[in-house]
């Protein structure tokens, strides 16, 4: 069997010494600063983006990957112990582990979160493998037009699923897409909206937009809310649950693992939507629904595993197509890129100890969560009892060196500036930044397929509506959009992200 | 009377955060354009450097102008009071770090970025901002230079 050697191939690579030991730098490092209030995941990976460029691709890959998964345990773990969520995914964590905590379950509720993860994390890593292959294979038959029209969709879909006005967020698409263009022109060498920088002729560069934007931004915010701690610490007693516990976690975190794969996959899916899904699910199900809010073990099981499947199956669409679903893939993708790798079809076939090295890793990540962060909880806990006064400036000086490390200049460090004043602008008009990033990474793509299809058809825009690929592709994004013009839709959207606040 | 009312009314339109928003990708738009304007458009079969730039300016200008429209039109949140010091000092802190950083070292930058940084913070205790600042400089200078082996200067014409 193909798929088995393909296996071999990753976990061989995953299981070497150095990449080991830098998926499980990133684990730690992603749980560092993932439990620290307010800073979710996406801020996270973009912080801690410069120390992953001077590493060889795929090392940089698995660690970012072992990032991503210890910032959203570490969002879970402070939704749990001081019902203070990292990101919008743990937001329904809260409802019901807080009280868990509360009711003196604290490490009962983390150790079911982990638990259940970590299965999770293992279907949703099976199912990556399963469905590359013949998603990769049916993405090599695309030419550029088919490419431009699923960009589109991809855009598109990331919208609708994203909360927040739609149009503003198709603006913030073309914004995105317009900064994306900035530098040096590929096909004739003409410098773009440059300003005569010549730090800005290669482009600006991804790492300081996304830590100014999405880091600083926030942490401008949170001083603005001037973060205090509810409950003070929670004691952590005993992390195994009772055996009524675990009979009633298990079909709930089977259930969330299934919807979260399944809505994992859709773009501008992902953990948030798992996880709201999953919880409305159970509460919808359950013989006692008034039970939920009070610290009901489903409404963590099944949220926790829904968001960590969606976390894996979002990887789909990023690694096969190169279609970054959301805001954390299209970090991932402007990685791939700051690598030298063009995401898409072709990392498979051209790269395949990174592809499947990076799909090992997963399952070995997801595994390390568990065996680390369990015994560590302690210290986790006493991280969180730092005040933020101390933590703002330290997470700032780091952001600042990690920005210069980035090229050695000081340029980069002004640029996080500028991006933090314009992410902190986007907040307070309510502009997604998760739209401007994905259009920010696909833009140049875009624009290339775009030249290329036009060229290819001698100027004839039809070619988009002639060739069948991208004709139903085509389709697909106007039938989006019609959709999120109906009233009973919108209202039905607005519904799904009320929890959500 | 009415008429103050009247002109807080539609004042409060104008400071909606949708139309704030659809202002501001005006101003993109327009500012891409300007800055475009000099770009080679080409024809569509081989577009020059302007084609997409301008195509994607003019959208964004045109979206920008439908946001203000419905803005105005159904209304939108009024945009929350922003709170000037927090955003303020947090970027004077990164500029004077950036300034600072190759010219005087990492100590210097680093002492200027957090006493700025802990300003932004209501609760300011002078103490634990030095303590702070000292825990930092040891624990940044380990890190960066003696771990990592970063090629900074901890303090310029010291180390």
């Amino acid at each position: 069997m193909e798929l088995f050697d393909n296996l071999a191939l990753g976990f061989s690579v995953a299981f070497s010494f150095q990449n080991l030991a830098y998926a499980l730098l990133g684990c730690l490092l992603g749980t560092l600063i993932g439990v620290l209030p307010g800073i979710g995941p996406v801020a996270t990976i973009a912080m801690l983006l410069p120390i992953t460029f001077h590493l060889p691709p795929t090392a940089s890959l698995i660690m970012l990957a072992g990032i991503y998964y210890g910032a959203s345990y570490g969002g879970s773990t402070t939704s749990i112990l001081v019902n203070l969520p990292g990101e919008s995914a743990s937001v329904v964590t809260c409802l019901d582990g807080y009280q868990m905590a509360r009711n003196g379950r604290a490490g009962a509720a983390l150790s079911i979160s982990a638990v259940g993860s970590f299965f999770a994390g293992t279907v949703g890593t099976a199912i990556i493998v399963m469905f590359a292959e013949p998603l990769t294979r049916m993405a090599q038959k695309f030419g550029p037009a088919d490419y431009c029209s699923l960009m589109a969709l991809g855009l598109v879909a990331a919208v609708i699923l994203a909360s927040g006005s739609v149009i503003k967020a198709i603006a913030m698409i073309f914004l995105g897409l317009l900064f994306g263009l900035v530098g040096t022109d590929v096909n004739t060498g003409a410098q773009r909206f440059t300003l005569d920088m010549p730090e800005l002729s290669d482009g600006i560069d991804f790492a300081p937009i996304a830590m100014g934007i999405f880091g600083i931004a926030e942490i401008v915010v949170n001083l603005e809310r001037h973060l205090t701690r509810t409950g003070g610490a929670i004691k952590v007693n005993s992390l195994w649950p009772t055996a009524e516990e675990i009979r009633r976690a298990i079909p709930a975190a089977l259930r969330g693992t299934f919807l979260g794969a399944a809505l994992g996959v859709l773009p501008g899916g992902g953990p948030t939507l798992g996880a709201f899904s999953s919880y409305t699910l159970e509460k919808k199900i359950s013989k006692n629904p008034s039970k939920f809010g009070k610290g009901a073990v489903e409404g963590v099981a099944a949220p926790e595993a829904a968001n960590n499947a969606a976390a894996q199956t979002s990887f789909i669409p990023m690694l096969t197509l190169g279609i970054p679903s959301n805001a954390v893939m299209a970090l991932m993708v402007g990685a791939m890129i700051i690598q030298g790798i063009q995401p898409g079809p072709e990392v498979m076939t051209k790269k395949p100890d990174l592809f499947w090295g990076m799909i090992a890793s997963m399952w070995i990540g997801n595994a390390m969560l568990v065996v680390i962060n369990l015994p560590m909880i302690g210290i986790w806990v006493k991280l969180l009892t730092v005040p933020y006064r101390f933590l703002a400036p330290a997470i700032l000086l780091f952001c600042c060196i990690g920005a210069y490390s980035l090229q050695n200049s000081t340029f980069h460090v002004m640029q996080v500036a500028v991006f933090g004043v314009l992410g902190y602008i986007f907040v307070r008009l309510g502009c997604e930044g998760a739209p401007f990033l994905l259009g920010l990474v696909l833009g140049p793509q875009m624009e290339e397929y775009f030249r290329r299809a036009m060229l290819l058809s001698r100027g004839d825009p039809m070619v988009f509506l002639e060739r069948p690929i991208s004709l139903g592709l085509l389709i697909t994004t106007a039938l989006l959009l019609i959709l999120m013009a109906l009233p009973s839709f919108k209202k039905a959207r607005e519904e799904a992200f009320q929890e959500e606040g | 009377m009415k008429t103050t009312r009247f002109w807080e009314a539609s004042l409060n339109r104008f400071l909606s955060k949708d139309f704030l928003s659809g202002l501001m990708f005006i101003g993109f738009g327009l500012l891409a354009l300007y800055f475009g304007q000099k770009l080679a458009l080409g024809t569509p079969v081989r577009m020059g450097p302007g084609y997409v730039p301008r195509m994607l300016s003019l959208v964004l200008v045109g979206l920008g102008v439908l946001i203000c429209i419905v803005a105005m039109v159904s209304g939108s949140d009024p945009v929350e009071k922003p709170k000037w010091k927090p955003i303020t000092l947090v970027t004077i802190g990164i500029v004077c770090f950036a300034l600072l950083f190759e010219r005087a070292g990492l100590i210097p930058a680093l002492i200027v970025l957090i006493l700025i940084a802990s300003l932004a913070n209501e609760e300011f205790k002078l103490v634990e901002v030095i303590g702070n600042m000292v825990a930092l400089s040891v624990l940044c200078t380990l890190v960066f230079k003696v771990g990592l082996g970063m090629n900074i200067s901890i303090l310029r014409g010291v180390w």
